[in-house]
């Protein structure tokens, strides 16, 4: 399908038309942070931001998440699980880079060998409308891991700013059902395209910040006993903002909250950052010190995700670089082992 | 007069030379503009790395325990004194310790400074002694550094070094007649269902990272409250009762032992403002039990000691 | 009695009481017959200093309408100075719940000895009507998100 435009100001009413048949979730400002929660009217959501600060990740993996519910009544144990929700989703204004990491997420959670159906049924029925990124961040790093300010990869639509409008190109069917059935989709005109073209290469110029992330798993490969890892997690706190805020971190555990006669089963995130990660029933625990903990950040995010599954987890957000207490660079982290 | 940053390192340099510690705890350049790094020197010539700034807002502190080389740390005021906690609760040893202790005129919040600048991000920033000059992709401006230091650095009446084995540079001027306490003031005058609001509203924001507690040199318990599945005394979600009685416990735990260094607060990257409640626990040790945590050595923490006339009025 | 009975909604009272004062100043109340409302959860610890804000608070969370902490009076306890030191943590707690807005009258801290029944079960009955005045709690009661 050609591209094709959305005027800014029919934008809001886009997203008006689209709630009365989908759920909608786009980013919206909370107290001192852009987050994505659903909205029910266009004018709710925020279009001048850089990124929310939780990744959208939460709308698909939430941080926590009802399995089933149980009862012990006369009858015994009734066992409940949750409705799925039937509505249709659009997650609108997400960047590339979240984009991409649904995908990646999808080799855990939506694979041939295995449905999440928790996850599955919301990923399934969303539709991703992406916008691309004209001001990335000093801390993006999206190109060094195959990724880029207006990747495709993942979305349904992909909306470039060019001042007063966007460019619209819709990447797949679904993308391009979207733009027959709303009227506020027109024609855009050659001048739009060649905006856009500068729009582009302007942004993609931005990003400063590169790694050869190509080579790190090669490295990473001999490195398991190196000594880089006895000093490389000295600063780190042990915390868990870089997973909880990663848009590919996906460990979880199960927790169970029960009353007297009930409770439920619950799936919640989980960070390979905490001791309790590993710890067994038994008190032996095999990552016993932050050293291994970071080693096995650095190994799964890099190494064994790709011998999994052929791509890195990481689509270079930089959230984890924003914000780590202790401004443990990741970056640094991988240049360092390129230099091994 | 010679930088400070040339300083600490010409003592750290001396330090490891003359083998009087095997480690020196700093902090180095960040990655990112307005940002230090803790940093772990073992060797004469990495010395260099180190610097300091008004960008040097962690608690080194926080690395102390379990150690047993002899360290040498850089500490400001309110790092100091939270190494006198320590020392008081024999989490390290005196003799372990070399403190390079150095006078401190606050460090910048980014948090004021991307509000000032609505979001637009900062690419480059030259510390001057008074101003900060900043640049965006399309804009430089300077600005007063004073205007844009952590609450906690407003209100301090410790700028210098309580304990030190080295002082680095000048004394600073200690602020005389600050209500440290004003913001406490101004939230316990707002009526009750205000207050519980206004709390719930904070850590509705909490994402249960515990980079509050992790980065927090008092907390150390080998079991966290919120990781003891017997009792479990909270769940491990984000539910609004769970998340508000972590942080009430949290800051319970630290009574008359925090010191208000900030170092939960500046961790936190959802901005919940922490200090709200430790603040007034702070105040109400001072007020009931006459203790101020990490001020000298010999006073005995309150929670571990009592007075036969201790206030009770609330008893009934 | 049932006029006053909202929707049937009764409070509910978690007590803590010291095994050595309270709790045997509750046990006198029985057998000196001093009636009491029947709404209080009696358990039985072996000293105030026991009660770590944990405590109280997961009551609270759990559907407590109201927390009682009783202990002996100051220099008669058991283990000579368990409720000293308590009474620093409750002072702490107490002034920390107020100040975050948890409603005054949910939260209660008394010294009762083995030989005031007859004021355990006053203190009781006080207790209950001020719960029962400020209704079910709603504050730290954990509801399933």
């Amino acid at each position: 399908m050609k591209e094709m435009k959305i005027v800014k100001s029919e934008l809001a009413s886009f997203l008006d038309s689209l709630t009365s048949e989908y759920k909608v979730f786009a980013p919206v400002k909370r107290d001192g942070f852009v987050a994505f929660q659903e909205i029910h009217s266009g004018g709710e959501a925020l279009l001048d931001y850089v990124n929310s600060k939780k990744p959208p990740k939460e709308i698909f993996l939430p941080q926590s998440e009802v399995l089933f519910t149980y009862r012990l009544g006369g009858e015994g144990l009734g066992i409940e699980e949750p409705t799925f929700e039937d509505k249709p989703m659009v997650i609108f204004g997400i960047r590339p880079c979240d984009a991409r990491s649904l995908v990646i997420l999808d080799n855990i959670f939506n694979s041939q060998e295995y449905k999440d159906v928790y996850y599955t049924n919301k990923r399934e029925k969303t539709s991703v409308i992406a916008i691309g990124c004209n001001q990335p961040s000093s801390t993006c790093f999206c190109t060094s891991l195959g990724g880029g300010p207006f990747s495709p990869e993942g979305s349904d639509l992909l909306l470039i700013d060019i001042d007063q409008e966007y460019v619209v190109q819709a990447v797949t069917d679904r993308g391009e059902k979207l733009v027959k059935k709303h009227s506020q989709f027109r024609q855009v005109k050659p001048r739009g395209l060649s905006l856009m073209q500068k729009v582009t290469q302007k942004a993609e110029a931005l990003i400063k910040s590169k790694v050869e992330t190509g080579k790190v798993k090669t490295k990473l490969d001999g490195m398991f006993e190196d000594p880089f890892w006895d000093w490389l997690h000295e600063k780190c706190l042990g915390c868990a903002v870089c997973t909880y805020l990663c848009p590919t971190c996906h460990c979880f555990d199960i927790a169970d909250e029960a009353t007297d006669r009930g409770g439920r089963r619950l799936r919640i995130w989980d960070t390979c950052a905490f001791p309790l990660f590993t710890l067994e029933a038994s008190g032996v625990n095999p990552r016993p010190t932050n050293k291994e903990r970071m080693r096995q950040r650095v190994m799964h995010k890099f190494k064994y995700f790709v011998d999994n599954h052929n791509v890195a987890a990481c689509v270079g957000c930089g959230r984890c670089i924003k914000e780590c207490p202790v401004n443990l660079d990741m970056r640094a982290v991988l240049n360092s082992i390129l230099i091994r | 007069m010679p930088d400070t940053s040339v300083m600490i390192r010409d003592t750290a340099k001396k330090l490891l030379d003359e083998k009087r510690v095997d480690l020196i705890i700093g902090f180095e350049r960040g990655t990112l503009p307005l940002r230090s790094t803790p940093c772990f020197v073992r060797r004469s010539e990495e010395t260099e790395r180190l610097i300091w700034n008004a960008s040097c807002e962690n608690n080194l502190a926080r690395y102390l325990r379990g150690r047993k080389e002899k360290v040498g740390i850089v500490a400001k005021g309110c790092d100091t004194r939270s190494i006198i906690s320590l020392i008081k609760e024999k989490q390290v040893a005196r003799e372990q310790l070399f403190i390079i202790g150095v006078p401190c005129h606050g460090m910048i919040d980014r948090r004021k400074i991307e509000a000032r600048f609505d979001g637009k991000e900062i690419l480059e920033a030259d510390e001057e002694t008074e101003r900060l000059i900043l640049k965006g992709s399309d804009f430089t401006e300077i600005v007063n550094k004073a205007e844009f230091l952590h609450n906690s650095c407003n209100i301090c009446s410790y700028k210098n070094p309580v304990i030190y084995d080295i002082l680095i540079g000048d004394r600073v001027e200690e602020e005389q007649g600050i209500d440290e306490y004003e913001e406490v003031k101004e939230f316990e005058a707002q009526p009750a269902d205000k207050r519980w609001q206004s709390f719930t509203n904070e850590v509705s924001k909490c994402i249960r990272c515990y980079a509050c507690r992790n980065a927090c040199p008092l907390c150390y318990c080998q079991e966290c409250f919120v990781d003891s599945p017997q009792p479990q005394w909270i769940g491990k979600t984000t539910n609004l009762s769970d998340t508000s009685i972590f942080h009430i416990v949290r800051a319970f735990h630290t009574a008359g032992r925090c010191v208000d260094c900030g170092a939960c607060d500046r961790a936190c990257p959802m901005g919940i403002d922490i200090r709200k409640l430790t603040k007034k626990i702070e105040r109400d040790v001072k007020e009931l039990f006459h203790y101020q945590a990490g001020v000298n050595l010999e006073d005995v923490p309150p929670l571990a000691a009592f007075s036969l006339d201790d206030p009770q009025q609330f008893i009934r | 009695m049932q006029d006053e009975k909202v929707d049937g909604w009764e409070p509910k009272i978690i007590a803590f009481l010291c095994n050595w004062c309270s709790y045997a100043g509750a046990d006198l109340a029985g057998v000196g017959r001093f009636q009491y409302p029947p709404n209080t959860r009696i358990i039985r610890v072996p000293c105030s200093s026991r009660i770590s804000p944990l405590l109280i608070l997961k009551s609270l969370q759990r559907g407590a309408d109201g927390v009682l902490v009783s202990g002996c009076h100051p220099g008669d306890c058991h283990y000579l100075s368990g409720n000293y030191v308590a009474r620093r943590k409750f002072a702490i707690l107490n002034n920390l719940l107020e100040y975050l807005g948890i409603e005054k009258g949910r939260v209660h801290f008394a010294w009762v000895s083995a030989a005031e029944g007859k004021r355990f079960a006053e203190l009781i009955t006080e207790i209950t009507e001020e719960v029962r005045a400020l209704g079910p709690a709603k504050e730290l009661v954990k509801k399933p998100d």
